[in-house]
């Protein structure tokens, strides 16, 4: 029951807020949902599909080794009626991302924010 | 005791609100006719015994709007009046209220099995949904897995003895110009009412009046009876918006869905 009530708060709080569950349909507690992190990298490839737009890119590290991440947006339909569509994001494209990480430290995003290749941001959702 | 949890409960929400930097941002122009218009400030009245068109929520400043997308009524305040079979059934729900959940954690039969919503169910997915009319029946169209409920309107009475189906049997009737009353039984109990976890019985009866203030607001009264589950009916109101340049889209609860599970647990993609 506690669980219960500590979700109904959260939720509470959320929408108080004006945020909202990121992924719509899945839950987020895979994530850190406690810290965000921004990245900078170079879009490898975009998948606009269903259920959740994921956009690969390549970050370079302090150790200038390159990792891949994947970032998790919401659904296609919902980024389309925002002004997406598959090529809004391109290889190549560089890209600032703010999300949260994979908890067991995986390159693994859940996108908060994302800015294109001029810096400005994309909403992440329909309104 | 209940007070430091309740208290503790505030301070947790209010971290993760602040902790939560997804802020309301406004939509640009829509591409392919499918971008976002906003109701005019002042709307043109409602036409006559018409619903067509796509909805989508959006809770009006100051309504009761939380509870609508996971569950129906504030379950601190006013939470439902449970039968002693229904308070028992509810205690083995794994709820997938409020986003913070996986799926090993949850047992919410939509999310870990696909299973269809069933009504009211439906209205808990964050996609909007289409009315089209016909002269002998309204299609209610959900862009959440494509589901389709077909409203009859030809004068027909609800069956004595229906068949379970997913999505269940309904009539309707339009009870003045604004207003649409659906009945629909014959619900399977294989769903939940809402992502709480709450249980209904084949004896469940949803009852949906669907009134359209102006041309651009639509509100939803719901009103479930089952006197298996529910000691005293549950009601609640949606409110939606209407979205005329919308196109309804795909979603799909299949394969991908289910994978998400490899996400979770630390995979760049859903392959397994």
């Amino acid at each position: 029951m506690t669980r219960k009530l500590m979700l109904v708060f959260g939720l509470i709080a959320v929408l108080a807020f004006g945020a909202r569950p990121v992924l719509a349909h899945h839950g987020g507690a895979a994530f850190d949902q406690a810290n965000t992190q921004t990245l900078t990298g170079t879009v490898t490839r975009m998948d606009f599909v269903n259920p959740h737009v994921v956009v690969y890119f390549n970050v370079k590290g302090a150790d200038g080794a390159t990792t891949e991440w994947s970032g998790w947006l919401t659904a296609p339909n919902k980024l389309q009626r925002a002004g997406w569509d598959k090529h809004t994001l391109n290889p190549g494209d560089k890209v600032t991302v703010t999300g949260n990480q994979q908890k067991n430290g995986s390159p693994v995003l859940q996108i908060r924010k994302i800015a294109g290749p001029d810096g400005k941001e994309l909403p992440t959702f329909e309104s | 005791m209940r007070m430091p949890v309740i208290r503790s409960m505030l301070a947790a929400a209010v971290a993760l609100a602040a902790s939560a930097t997804l802020v309301a941002q406004g939509a640009p122009a829509g591409q392919g006719g499918r971008g976002a218009t906003a109701p005019a400030a002042n709307p043109g009245p409602a036409p006559a015994k018409d619903l067509t068109g796509i909805w989508f929520m959006r809770n009006p400043p100051g309504k009761n709007g939380p509870w609508t997308n996971f569950t129906y009524t504030d379950p601190m305040k006013n939470p439902p009046s449970l039968t002693a079979w229904g308070e028992e059934e509810f205690k083995k729900a794994r709820d997938s209220n409020g986003g913070n959940y996986t799926l090993d954690q949850t047992n919410d039969p939509v999310l870990t099995k696909c299973y269809p919503p069933g009504v009211p169910r439906v209205y808990f997915h964050p996609y909007p949904f289409e009315v089209l009319q016909t002269p002998k029946q309204t299609l209610l169209i959900y862009e959440y897995d494509h589901w389709l409920r077909r409203v009859a309107t030809d004068g027909r009475s609800l069956p004595n003895d229906p068949d379970l189906l997913w999505m269940g049997t309904s009539v309707g009737k339009w009870i003045d110009d604004r207003n649409f009353q659906v009945e629909t039984v014959g619900l399977n109990t294989r769903t939940w009412l809402d992502r709480l976890g709450h249980v209904h019985s084949e004896q469940l009866k949803v009852t949906e009046n669907f009134r359209r203030i102006d041309r651009d607001h639509l509100e939803l009264d719901i009103k479930m009876e089952d006197p298996k589950a529910l000691a005293k009916p549950w009601t609640t109101t949606f409110y939606y918006e209407n979205r005329p340049q919308w196109e309804l889209g795909e979603i799909s609860c299949s394969g991908d869905y289910l994978d998400w599970a490899a996400v979770e647990k630390g995979g760049k993609d859903y392959k397994k």
